[in-house]
């Protein structure tokens, strides 16, 4: 008997209800288009990468001085990118900066630190300014989601897309379950937009638990997943992201401890990130990952977060502030008996990502164009997932410049959308069904199967690599990807992890394959080819591209100086 | 499957401390959760949440700062307290 399907129509379908979801679903709302929001969790009140708040904000705000300008960050970018960066984009996301700051405000977040009534601005992270707000974002995400649900967005609650819908080179809808309820829904939309964020549980981390990652761990890559399958274009993806974390819990915090004055210290207690860069602590997030990476390699570790030298204004302050992006760090630290004012904290590198590399404004995802459309028309991406990514800002700006791509695009359309073919929306579900029914001798756990990913990413794709290890790599990977129908769901709960697990070893697949055809070394452990320790600045400022070929994954480059639009061929969409 | 994985078969820890006494069973922890892990039955006042997959919690505290009436306390496993994995492990082999 054929299944029942629910069948939905909205103008705008957004995958992914944190920040750059919520922020594109705004100016599609604000131009009276209707809009669904496909989430995985079951509120819009949380940022989607964080999970909690958030407690720095980068922006330009134009209040005076040259730096705080967007030619000036602008200027910069190259040299905070190492030269990979598509400017196009990255310039329009700095230009509209202080456009959506400003618009947050007017939701009722107030960025203000209510010690100075002004705005309390810190640098960090090797930006060439004080770009950071530090506030109490407790309530940030919370006026966004309102915002939504204010201008009438339709919400589809613990609902995981598991395809996108194109034909003819066009994007209109994608299939959703909901895995609450089991209920299964044809979505037609007139544009998608990409919104699920980075790809987490991808590698071990020192827990040894998949669960405790830096940022959500129900971030899965899914968006570049499903994108990749309809033909879009991914970049970037051989870089990977860490970060420093305290030992044993791998969350947020990192901006908070150097913005405010830590020092980081080897066993000796000696003070070794001026060794590595020259802005000390204040270096990018990738070099100070790369520096403690160092440091153990040479056998200095345990490597520690060193508070004791700050003033006790500063000391207060950051324990006041420690809960905002991560609730449960005070109660970590409390467990653990640990006084971050009187002991060093003990810190490690905390397992890797797929999502912008420890520096700001490149992304590693789906490649956009200056209105975040994707190389597939009407398939718009944002945040984490896209190819211009830089935090919470990056996903607020970049999601406001596709919702409002979004509001152009859907009302110059001719032509109705293509009906579903509903034969091909059963073969897709009972495929997805069948991870259900998989006879036990021949069932593996997407637990076991994704442990087996993260530890061939872990040794081989990871933060040291070469030819030999990432080809190793990629059989592993290959020969997963065989056993895929094998993954078993015991409930439909799983079956939603069943498919996290599909996306997380389609991205390391993707990753090995780019790390494979950037034969140089760039920007310290983000990619480290211990084959090719040098960059290669006459050959590789270049993008490399990935997309889906008629064997697998293919490469190809494009000039860092083109913008990556330049890379797209949409001759062949049906004409609208 | 891992040594790591093996262990956590073996006895799960749970995450989040539930005080029966002082839940109002209201269903604000399983509408929170990011990660779908909490299930509570609604329209019954009688039964408690229930942490359904505990091994995939984040630790993010969403249920403890939702809840109207603190009866949820999260407690960290022994091997993210008691940390003792080799950083150098987590930095990949070199194959020739």
């Amino acid at each position: 008997m054929a299944h029942k399907w629910k069948s939905l129509e909205t103008d705008v379908l957004v995958i992914g209800g944190g920040v750059a979801g919520c922020m594109a679903a705004i100016p599609a709302l604000e131009a009276g288009l209707s809009v669904t929001v496909c989430e995985k969790g079951k509120v819009l009140d949380h940022c989607g990468s964080v999970g909690c708040g958030v407690d720095h904000y980068l922006t330009i705000m134009e209040s005076g001085p040259e730096w705080d300008t967007p030619e000036f960050l602008i200027k910069h970018l190259p040299k905070l990118t190492d030269g990979i960066v598509d400017m196009a984009v990255a310039s329009r996301v700095i230009h509209e900066m202080p456009k959506v700051v400003r618009k947050i405000e007017s939701f009722g977040v107030n960025f203000k630190d209510p010690r100075f009534n002004d705005y309390y601005r810190l640098r960090s992270f090797g930006l060439p300014g004080t770009y950071h707000i530090n506030f109490d974002g407790t309530e940030f995400k919370k006026h966004i989601g309102q915002r939504v649900r204010k201008l009438k967005g339709s919400v589809l609650t613990r609902t995981m897309a598991v395809q996108i819908l194109v034909e003819d080179g066009q994007a209109y809808g994608a299939i959703v379950f909901n895995f609450r309820t089991g209920e299964w829904a044809v979505v037609r939309a007139k544009a998608v937009v990409l919104a699920a964020g980075e790809v987490n549980r991808i590698s071990l981390n020192a827990s040894g638990m998949a669960f405790d990652s830096w940022h959500c761990p129900y971030n899965t890559g899914d968006s570049q997943a499903m994108a990749y399958k309809a033909g879009a274009l991914l970049t970037n993806m051989e870089f990977v992201e860490t970060t420093i974390t305290p030992k044993g819990f791998s969350a947020q915090g990192l901006n908070a401890l150097v913005s405010e004055g830590a020092h980081f210290i080897n066993k000796s207690g000696e003070r070794f990130m001026f060794k590595y860069d020259e802005k000390g602590e204040n270096a990018r997030r990738a070099v100070i990952a790369d520096a403690v990476i160092n440091e153990y390699l040479l056998d200095n570790g345990p490597v520690y977060a060193d508070c004791r030298h700050l003033p006790e204004d500063i000391l207060d302050h950051m324990e006041a502030t420690l809960q905002i992006d991560r609730y449960t760090m005070p109660a970590f630290y409390e467990q653990k008996a640990l006084n971050f004012r009187e002991e060093p904290i003990e810190v490690s590198i905390s397992e890797l990502s797929i999502r912008r590399s420890g520096v700001y404004f490149r992304g590693s995802g789906l490649a956009v164009d200056t209105d975040g459309q994707t190389s597939i028309k009407g398939l718009f991406a944002a945040g984490d997932c896209a190819s211009v990514s830089g935090g919470i800002a990056g996903a607020a700006v970049l999601g406001h410049v596709a919702g409002e791509g979004v509001a152009s695009f859907v009302p110059k359309m001719n032509g109705s959308l293509p009906q579903i073919d509903m034969k091909t929306a059963d073969a897709i579900r009972e495929t997805a069904m069948k991870h259900m029914e998989v006879e036990e001798e021949r069932s593996i756990s997407w637990k076991s199967y994704e442990d087996e990913i993260r530890r061939t990413v872990n040794d081989y794709i990871g933060v040291r690599r070469n030819e030999p290890g990432l080809r190793h790599a990629l059989q592993t990977l290959n020969a997963l990807a065989k056993r895929e129908p094998d993954l078993k769901a015991d409930d439909l709960h799983g079956l939603m992890r069943v498919h996290e697990s599909s996306s997380i070893r389609l991205n390391a697949e993707l990753m090995a394959t780019a790390a494979l055809a950037r034969d140089e070394s760039r920007t310290g452990s983000s990619h480290y080819r211990l084959d090719h320790p040098e960059s290669d600045e006459t050959n590789w400022k270049k993008f490399v591209i990935v997309q889906k070929g008629s064997k697998g994954a293919e490469t190809s480059t494009l000039s860092a100086s083109e913008p990556l639009a330049a890379a797209f061929d949409r001759k062949s969409s049906a004409s609208t | 499957m891992s040594s790591n994985a093996k262990a956590i078969k073996k006895s799960v820890h749970n995450p989040i401390r539930i005080d029966p006494d002082t839940c109002v069973k209201c269903n604000l922890c399983d509408w929170i959760c990011p990660g779908d892990l909490i299930y509570k039955e609604e329209d019954n006042r009688e039964t408690l949440p229930v942490i359904a997959y505990p091994d995939e919690c984040w630790y993010c505290g969403l249920c403890q700062s939702i809840c109207p009436v603190d009866a949820i306390t999260v407690i960290f496993p022994d091997q993210m307290i008691n940390c003792q994995t080799d950083v150098k492990t987590l930095l990949g082999k070199v194959i020739k």
